[in-house]
């Protein structure tokens, strides 16, 4: 009886095999649709950790309002160190494009200002420079989103860094985005022109359609075809229906040469699209570090997240020095005895407490010590930054920053190679 | 049910005209004659129809489906073609410029059309290849457009819209239906193809070229609109446009770009109709 069950069973399933598949392939695809989330991030965990590290160094970074309602202007202040650990895989920056990695257009992108200068064009970085920025948005649609500062560099490709959620309230018809023109007036350009491209596009479809439906009824393909096909060809069109293509050419050119003079008389003033590069970006004018620092070596302790570096560290300053903060690729890891207080940043970015020293007490003028930094976080892991273990160029660089009594604030560039330490198996 | 017919379809047709079927005799083409199978009717024993007027409506319905189904093959491969090769240049509004734009589109844009005019021209003698192909390719531009540019991404219609074609289209065809010469339609169809192409969007482009001063730096409205509406992955560099060159006649930069596409256009089209006169047949089909 089993068998007979069984016997029975098999022949089913093998009749229906195909409807079988098409089923569970049906089921697999909606059960990897249900278990899919909204899309927040926009990539930047899965460039290379080396290239993230040795690339760029953001810092101060400051969303001026992260809760805004439609037409609500809000902005994106910090500065951005072209590391001079620039890696050779990428060219340098001397053509690229300070962009907002945002999920489209939820937020229309005012303006941008590299060292003080309004870039809405590409531009040349230097390496080893520092430049201020701003960034001026106007929140458009509503919603919960993931808004990144981002360097893209020509033929490099973008290099997003920080981002931080911005919640976007009120009604998207309700976006205006007021521009003036040169000739005085003011337009909207949420709105402008768009009823001149659907009028001029739809006038010529429902010409288009005129002439194929006319010729089409005249005879329709088969019937045509028969024609062509006895040796009948030149027959087959008449001389009105040519003196109906002659009229039709020549109320299309007309159509498009008034056209065109009503446009060039109601626009007279018309530049080309502006395309110039921006030269010469004022750089932020530093003083003299007086910090030096020697790299004598590092590692990184993969199972641990642990990355330690041997330093030899001079203060040639008049004042006592403390190492405070370390960042890479847009993780801030702070040292907890000099940060005591809450630091506005995004959390994912933060290590609190991720920097320490094997001595931490301040380097005093003229004094040059060994100090082994560690810097150690699960931050390591989420922004895949332990992937340097497994690069093609195992090293790493950051901007270490170093603070005096009387609230100076010194940033120098940290980098060089480190070898890696593995799980043991 | 048709399979046990014989004789569906005489050997050559014949010349008469079918009364039963106003709807593709009407108008201009009453008078004159259409094909129509050379068929035995009911009794006869030899054809699937009872009367001359079912078989010319069984033609007609047959060939709406032809001209539907032709219509919507055609707005998936040209479409296709056209967003892989001048896609950029037809998405956005700040990279019709007055250089690249009318240079790469028409070159681009030549192709399908002239294989279309060599099938319907060749074997129909239907003067509406072009027009035909770029309505189609209209028709899905503005389906992509907004539905994927807008709806689901929210660029507006001002930034995405696509070139407008028909005219240039219409040109061409309308060259190829006075001359009956394929090789005047590739020499002054093409070239008209191209010149056409920046009058006619003039109309529509020229608004988006008004100048705005924007803390310090001149900027057409296009140039705006492109830089306010942020996409992520397009920085600026990325725009393939005019950016001066010492080769260029001053500021008449149109009429230069656009004979030297009309050019080119010649070339390709030769080339395009070549390749419709390759498919336009059934022979690869034979071992199917």
């Amino acid at each position: 009886m089993k068998t007979r069950i069984l016997t029975e069973l098999a022949r089913l399933v093998t009749r229906h095999a195909g409807r079988l598949w098409a089923l569970a392939l049906a089921a697999g695809l909606a059960l990897t649709m249900a278990s899919a989330g909204p899309a927040d991030a926009h990539g930047e965990k899965s460039q290379a950790a080396f290239l993230r590290m040795r690339t760029l160094g953001w810092y101060d970074l400051k969303w001026s309002k992260t809760q805004v309602n439609v037409n609500e202007e809000y902005e994106i202040t910090g500065k951005l160190h072209i590391m001079n650990a620039w890696p050779a895989s990428i060219r340098v920056p001397e053509r690229c494009f300070v962009n907002v990695g945002q999920p489209g257009a939820m937020a229309n992108r005012i303006g941008v200002w590299v060292g003080g200068q309004f870039t809405p064009r590409s531009m040349e970085l230097k390496v080893g420079k520092t430049y201020e920025f701003r960034m001026l948005l106007r929140a458009r649609r509503p919603g919960h989103w993931h808004t990144h500062v981002q360097l893209s560099v020509e033929t490099g490709g973008p290099i997003p860094g920080p981002g931080q959620y911005i919640d976007i309230k009120g009604n998207f018809a309700d976006f205006t985005d007021p521009v003036k023109l040169l000739n005085g007036s003011t337009i909207n350009l949420e709105t402008y022109g768009i009823t001149s491209i659907y009028l001029w596009h739809a006038f010529w479809m429902i010409v288009a359609a005129a002439w194929i439906w006319y010729w089409f009824t005249r005879r329709g393909l088969l019937g045509r075809f028969m024609w062509v096909a006895s040796g009948k060809e030149e027959e087959v069109i008449t001389p009105q229906e040519r003196l109906v293509g002659a009229v039709t050419l020549g109320a299309t050119l007309l159509v498009v040469i008034i056209g065109y003079s009503i446009a060039a008389s109601n626009y007279p003033n018309t530049i080309p699209l502006q395309a110039g590069d921006f030269r010469n970006i004022p750089a932020i004018d530093e003083p003299a570090s007086p910090v030096q620092i020697k790299f004598l070596g590092g590692t990184y302790k993969v199972p641990g997240r642990e990355l330690t570096a041997n330093l030899k560290i001079t203060n040639s300053g008049k004042e006592p020095l403390r190492v405070g903060e370390f960042i890479t690729a847009g993780l801030r890891f702070l040292n907890p005895d000099v940060y005591t207080s809450k630091v506005d940043y995004p959390d994912y970015l933060l290590a609190e407490r991720g920097l320490s020293l094997s001595d931490p007490s301040p380097i005093q003028p003229g004094e040059t010590r060994d100090v082994t930094i560690t810097i150690q976080d699960a931050r390591w892991d989420t922004e895949r930054l332990s992937g340097l273990a497994y690069d093609v160029d195992s090293s790493f660089a950051g901007m270490l920053f170093f603070f005096s009594p009387s609230g100076e604030r010194y940033m120098v560039e940290l980098s060089g190679a480190v070898i890696p330490s593995f799980l043991p198996v | 049910m048709l399979r046990n017919k014989t004789g569906k379809t005489g050997a050559a047709p014949v010349t008469e005209s079918i009364l039963a079927s106003p709807g593709i005799e009407g108008g201009a083409g009453a008078n004159v004659p259409r094909a129509a199978p050379n068929i035995a009717f009911a009794g006869g024993g030899s054809s699937p129809f009872t009367s001359r007027a079912e078989a010319a409506g069984a033609i007609q319905t047959a060939d709406l489906l032809a001209l539907v189904f032709l219509f919507l093959i055609m707005i998936g491969g040209y479409h296709v073609h056209a967003m892989l090769t001048m896609g950029d240049w037809d998405f956005w509004v700040d990279w019709k410029d007055r250089r690249m734009w009318p240079t790469v589109v028409p070159i681009l844009l030549v192709t399908f059309p002239a294989a279309a005019q060599y099938f319907f021209w060749v074997h129909y003698r239907l003067p509406f290849g072009a027009t035909f192909l770029c309505a189609a390719l209209l028709v899905g531009e503005w389906i992509d457009r907004y539905v994927n540019f807008w709806g689901w991404t929210y660029y507006p219609v001002n930034l995405i819209w696509p070139t407008s074609l028909i005219p240039m289209a219409l040109f061409m065809d309308i060259v190829l239906l006075l001359s009956r010469s394929w090789i005047i339609t590739m020499i002054v169809g093409s070239m008209g193809f191209s010149l056409l192409m920046y009058p006619n969007n003039w109309v529509i482009l020229a608004q988006f070229h008004l100048p705005s001063e924007q803390y310090g730096q001149l900027m057409t409205v296009a140039d705006l609109i492109g830089y306010h509406y942020v996409r992520t992955s397009m920085p600026e560099y990325i725009r393939i446009i005019e950016r001066g060159t010492m080769r260029t006649f001053g500021k008449d930069v149109v009429g230069v770009a656009a004979f030297f596409g009309g050019f080119v256009s010649i070339i390709v089209y030769f080339v395009w109709w070549h390749v419709g006169k390759m498919f336009s047949t059934v022979k690869y089909m034979k071992s199917i």
